[in-house]
């Protein structure tokens, strides 16, 4: 029933990951946020391969068909950079585009932090650079998952399931994959994982400790943005300018929701094609020894 | 002919059949359930469950089969009635807080959720036979039937007869039904109600329609409308579906109805039937069949009680099947449960009909001599509550002929 375009599975990391893993030529990884999978991408999949891309789309951690670890230490965002870096590594990958929506998005900005050398083009779909304070408050926040997680810190799978998932639809709305999200996040301690992506790297007190020193983004830069998403200010993808040092190109688009590559699949695509590939990173400063 | 062994095999893979398999394989017990259709469709069911089936439904562990269907939680309810003067001043009633731990009641698409039901059976063990036609019952007990792999014998140490009003199985071991008609009824799934408040469901009575509006999220809802025998065939034939929707035209209702009958996609076949009431004649138990469901017999659809009812036998039947003894004897507890609690339920049936699905000048002026009485006093209300909470839970005077006496009375 669950609709699936995997290729394959490693056990990375000391987990299990699914993948799609198709194309020839640059690779180009394409990272899903929550609570999606490897087929939030699917519309983008077959014309990147057609323009000669090798394509890799993992199941993150948590959700899909990989590994659903229950404990929340297990979702710390650095694990799950490392899931990506020894799944790029097995796939004898070196260098790649790193493309995220999403949670997929701060993770694929972590990437650049923690391995710049592994980084072609950079593209970032919603969530922008996490140096820039563009917390909504609350009341600018419509019903999200984001304002749930934040009002909400306690919230529990049992709340979320109550009633026929009642909660979980009325956050959701008719967004995204709306009607596929339930059906995947029931499975055997999906639910569970899925949450922990927040319970690791969302909780309150991690909002306080502000992190300030990012290593400047060298690579070639595309912040994408849409003006329907209820959880997200425009100023958060707009204000990442600041953090990257390489080319840097913002790009508004209309008429979609937070889901961006499933509202406006072709404009998505046409972006990716437009970028990456065709600008060249900022130059690595000269690693100085000290004296 | 193949022949083949289970401890349980159930005919009829609808609320019944499909929550049991999914029970039992669940406990451990070796199920094949048999289902007609070649996949589950639109055959036009029930949609709406009592909070007290949901209990039923959280009891069997099928609860997410609903949820993950697209079960949508109704909170209020909404009595739009020709006899309120005022679309505005209609009375709501909260509905979820009725039986602890449940909610209001769910909306949802039946087909996907007796998918769901026959899926959770199949991923604990159970066997799911789409496409198996020409059940027959024999001695055994056995049960034959044919798919397109050919004819097919299956032994089982019990079976559990699930199909439905059509009573395939219960006539086969001799069952007949009594059977009483009081109104038609019709009911399509639309979407589009984009306008319409999802928390809130609508009943009422308004010419001579009893018209029924049950959200399922998203805009989607199912529509049902009740009708007179006399006038059965009023959606028979081209543009049906239109008539019936542009139906809900209706002077009661907030805009006229404007949000539904302007509004409305039919997203699924409209289909009309006689609501019928089924009384059977003999037991629905004999040595090795036992009856479930709308099988087993059944009140007035009007009541919107069918499918917790069906969770309900279920659930007594397959306790019953987790202990060692399968004798006659064994099921007699079910048969009582089960008479005690039909009688209620036609009782119930039969006020909420002669109330709500009987039309012209002097059934409008019961309904509003009623209204008036239960304004005054809260009791009256009394036959409501069976939507709501198991009827064993429903106090007693509601089921007196001296409470239906006083109710309806022409007062001077
Ligand atoms: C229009 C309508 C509206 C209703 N509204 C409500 C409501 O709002 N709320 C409520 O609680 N109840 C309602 N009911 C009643 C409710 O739908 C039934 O009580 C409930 O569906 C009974 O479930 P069941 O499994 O016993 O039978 P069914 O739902 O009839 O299922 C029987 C299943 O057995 C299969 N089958 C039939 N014959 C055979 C055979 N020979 N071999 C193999 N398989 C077979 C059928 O394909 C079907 O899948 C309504 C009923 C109708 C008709």
């Amino acid at each position: 029933m669950t609709e699936s375009l995997l290729t394959g599975s490693a056990q990375v990391n000391g987990v299990e990951i699914a993948y799609v893993d198709r194309g020839e030529g640059d690779p180009v990884v394409l990272l899903h946020g929550f609570p999606d999978s490897h087929y939030l991408w699917r519309h983008q999949i077959d014309p990147l391969v057609e323009a000669g891309f090798r394509v890799i789309v993992p199941d993150l951690r948590g959700f899909g068909a990989s590994s659903k670890p229950q404990e929340v230490e297990a979702y710390d965002m650095r694990t799950i950079v490392n899931d990506v870096v020894a799944l790029t590594l097995h796939l004898g990958i070196q260098r790649a585009h790193i493309v995220g929506h999403d949670w997929g998005a701060a993770i694929a900005w972590m990437y650049a932090f923690l391995m710049p050398r592994r980084v072609d083009h950079l593209a970032v779909l919603s969530v922008g650079h996490p140096g820039v304070f563009s917390t909504p408050s609350i009341e600018q926040r419509a019903a999200s998952w984001y304002m749930l997680f934040y009002q909400f810190p306690g919230v529990s799978e049992q709340l979320l399931r109550r009633n026929g998932w009642r909660l979980f639809k009325e956050i959701m709305g008719n967004e995204g994959d709306y009607q596929r999200y339930p059906r995947e996040l029931a499975k055997p301690g999906a639910l569970t994982a899925a949450l922990n992506w927040y319970r690791a790297n969302r909780s309150p007190e991690a909002e306080l400790r502000v992190e300030r020193n990012f290593p400047p983004v060298l690579a070639p830069t595309l912040g994408i943005w849409s003006s329907g998403d209820k959880a997200l200010l425009e100023e958060g993808m707009t204000g990442s300018v600041k953090f990257v040092k390489g080319p840097w190109r913002y790009e508004r688009v209309e008429d979609a929701s937070h889901w961006i590559p499933l509202d406006q699949p072709e404009q998505v695509t046409k972006l990716l094609l437009g970028f990456l590939g065709t600008e060249r990173a900022a130059t690595t400063p000269s690693r100085r020894r000290r004296l | 002919m193949r022949t083949e062994h289970a401890d349980v095999a159930i005919v009829g893979g609808g609320i019944a059949g499909a929550s049991a398999a999914a029970y039992l394989a669940t406990h451990g017990v070796s199920v094949v359930l048999l289902e007609k259709q070649d996949r589950y469709t639109d055959i036009v069911r029930g949609e709406w469950i009592a909070p007290w089936g949901m209990r039923e439904a959280q009891l069997l562990g099928v609860e997410d089969a609903f949820g993950l269907g697209g079960a949508w939680e109704i909170r209020e309810w909404t009595q739009w009635d020709e006899t309120t003067d005022d679309p505005e001043t209609a009375e709501t009633v909260d509905m979820t807080r009725f039986v602890p731990g449940v909610g209001g009641p769910l909306s949802f698409p039946h087909h996907l959720v007796c998918e769901l039901m026959a899926e959770q059976a199949a991923d604990n063990g159970a066997r799911v036979v789409m496409g198996a036609r020409k059940a027959t019952v024999g001695d055994g007990p056995v049960v034959r039937y044919q798919t397109d792999a050919g004819d097919h014998e299956l032994r089982a140490g019990m079976i559990i007869g699930a199909t439905g009003r059509g009573c395939t199985v219960g006539r086969q071991i001799g069952v007949t039904m009594a059977t009483s008609v009081h109104h038609w009824g019709g009911g399509v799934r639309v979407e589009g109600l984009d306008d319409w408040p999802m928390d809130v469901q609508a009943m009422g009575t308004e010419g001579e329609k009893m018209f029924m509006v049950f959200p399922q999220g998203d805009g989607m809802a199912r529509l049902y409308i009740n009708f007179p025998t006399a006038n059965k065939h009023r959606y028979r034939g081209e543009g049906g579906t239109e008539r019936f929707i542009a139906d809900f035209e209706l002077d009661s209702l907030p805009d006229r109805g404007k949000s539904v009958y302007a509004a409305a996609r039919p997203i699924g076949p409209l289909k009309v039937w006689p609501s019928v009431a089924m009384f059977p004649e003999r037991p629905i138990v004999t040595d090795g069949v036992v009856l479930v469901g709308d099988e087993a017999g059944n009140a007035d659809t009007v009541l919107g009680t069918g499918l917790s009812c069906s969770l309900r036998d279920t659930r007594t039947v397959c306790e019953i099947l987790l202990g060692d003894d399968w004798s006659p004897s064994a099921f007699e507890p079910y048969l009582a449960e089960r008479k005690f609690r039909m009688e209620r339920l036609h009782f119930g049936a039969g006020i909420i009909a002669k109330l709500h699905c009987e039309f012209g000048p002097e059934a409008v002026a019961r309904r509003r001599r009623v209204r008036e009485l239960m304004a005054e006093n809260f009791a009256a209300q009394v036959t409501g509550l069976l939507n709501m909470v198991p009827p064993e839970d429903v106090p007693e005077f509601g089921f007196s002929e001296f409470f239906a006496e006083r109710l309806f009375r022409e007062r001077v």
